[in-house]
């Protein structure tokens, strides 16, 4: 058998309570009980859950903004170009060979110098 | 592109993140689906992240920058979130994380105490009072207008506002706040309670001004 719990421990306990936010289920069901026997705690706790509820109430009503249409169209085209970014940043392309060689002739008169490079490069445009 | 808002339903129960029961397979999926599958899930969430947005800056210009780089921040990390998780969350978190980081840099002010957690079993040890002539005032605080509720919502300090928001507007778990504000459930209940608390006072006394309630403080 628990010892069961006094005023001051339910006290500490009735917020969460209210919010429904005790997941220890002994914890919860100790709560439950003292507030059965005990009509000071009852009325505590009638107290705080209308309090925490009129304000919620008028919070709820209150904070509803809708975003304005320019924002959704902003967020939109800033999607968009990220998404383009991304697939530029996939199948972007470069690629680059260079090479050099001398020829030089039989006699050594005359030589000549050969570079070579190559380069694809691919990009998209990002507008 | 721009997609249709669906009006925001009540929170309470809508949280939970479930709906989502199709299995996305992130390994496989292409950048293109990826990016019509943020559309699909996240961008319902605009009108409420704006919304909060506008408590956590306290002004228009702000909020809308703030959720636009939420966005962008939850479009290309989209594929760190786990699918069938609770993407409200999770957006919400992107929204506390960049607000804490980018818009609050240069106003730094002193956090509140770390032992918010006593401060608030005191508190709420020391709140065994008696009341009378509360429903009066309950009507009266009924009465006031929106915008001494969004007054009083942004005269309480930040950390109070946010936690409330989350919990009350949002319908937020205490362990949820927690995740999405990162710091400890305790704390968060502490706050959650004194910005109750604080709320609840501020708005008194609005009423008391307009002559909705009787008596001086």
């Amino acid at each position: 058998m628990m010892e069961s719990i006094n005023c001051l421990q339910c006290q500490e306990w009735l917020i969460p309570f209210i919010d429904n936010q005790i997941e220890d289920s002994a914890t919860f069901n100790e709560i439950a009980f003292h507030l059965q026997d005990c009509a000071d705690c009852r009325n505590q706790l009638e107290i705080e859950r209308r309090t925490i509820d009129v304000v919620r109430a008028l919070l709820v009503r209150t904070c509803c903004e809708t975003a304005p249409t320019t924002l959704q169209e902003r967020i939109a085209h800033q999607l968009h170009l990220i998404q383009l970014q991304q697939m530029a940043g996939f199948s972007q392309t470069e690629i680059i060979t260079q090479y050099r060689r001398t020829e030089i002739t039989i006699d050594g008169q005359t030589q000549i110098e050969i570079e070579t490079s190559h380069e694809i490069r691919r990009d998209f445009p990002l507008d | 592109m721009a997609k249709k808002e669906e009006r925001r339903e009540l929170s309470k129960d809508s949280n939970s993140g479930a709906g989502e029961l199709v299995r996305v397979d992130r390994e496989k999926e292409s950048a293109a689906q990826r990016a019509k599958r943020f559309e699909q899930d996240a961008l319902q969430y605009m009108n409420q992240l704006y919304a909060a947005a506008l408590r956590y800056t306290r002004n228009p210009d702000d909020a809308q920058d703030l959720v636009q780089d939420t966005y962008a921040k939850a479009y290309t990390s989209f594929h760190q979130f786990e699918p069938g998780t609770n993407l409200k969350a999770w957006l919400y978190r992107v929204l506390t994380t960049t607000f804490i980081n980018t818009y609050r840099k240069d106003q730094r002010r002193p956090q509140t105490s770390d032992n918010e957690a006593e401060d608030w079993q005191l508190a709420e040890a020391a709140s065994h009072t008696s009341d009378q002539g509360k429903s009066a005032e309950d009507v009266a605080l009924e009465n006031l207008p929106d915008s001494d509720i969004k007054r009083a919502l942004l005269e309480i300090p930040e950390e109070f506002r946010i936690a409330v928001y989350l919990a009350d507007v949002e319908g937020f778990s205490y362990k949820e706040v927690a995740e999405i504000v990162g710091v400890p459930t305790g704390t968060v209940m502490s706050r959650l309670h004194r910005g109750r608390k604080q709320l609840r006072e501020k708005l008194t006394e609005y009423a008391r001004e307009l002559g909705y309630v009787k008596g001086g403080s």
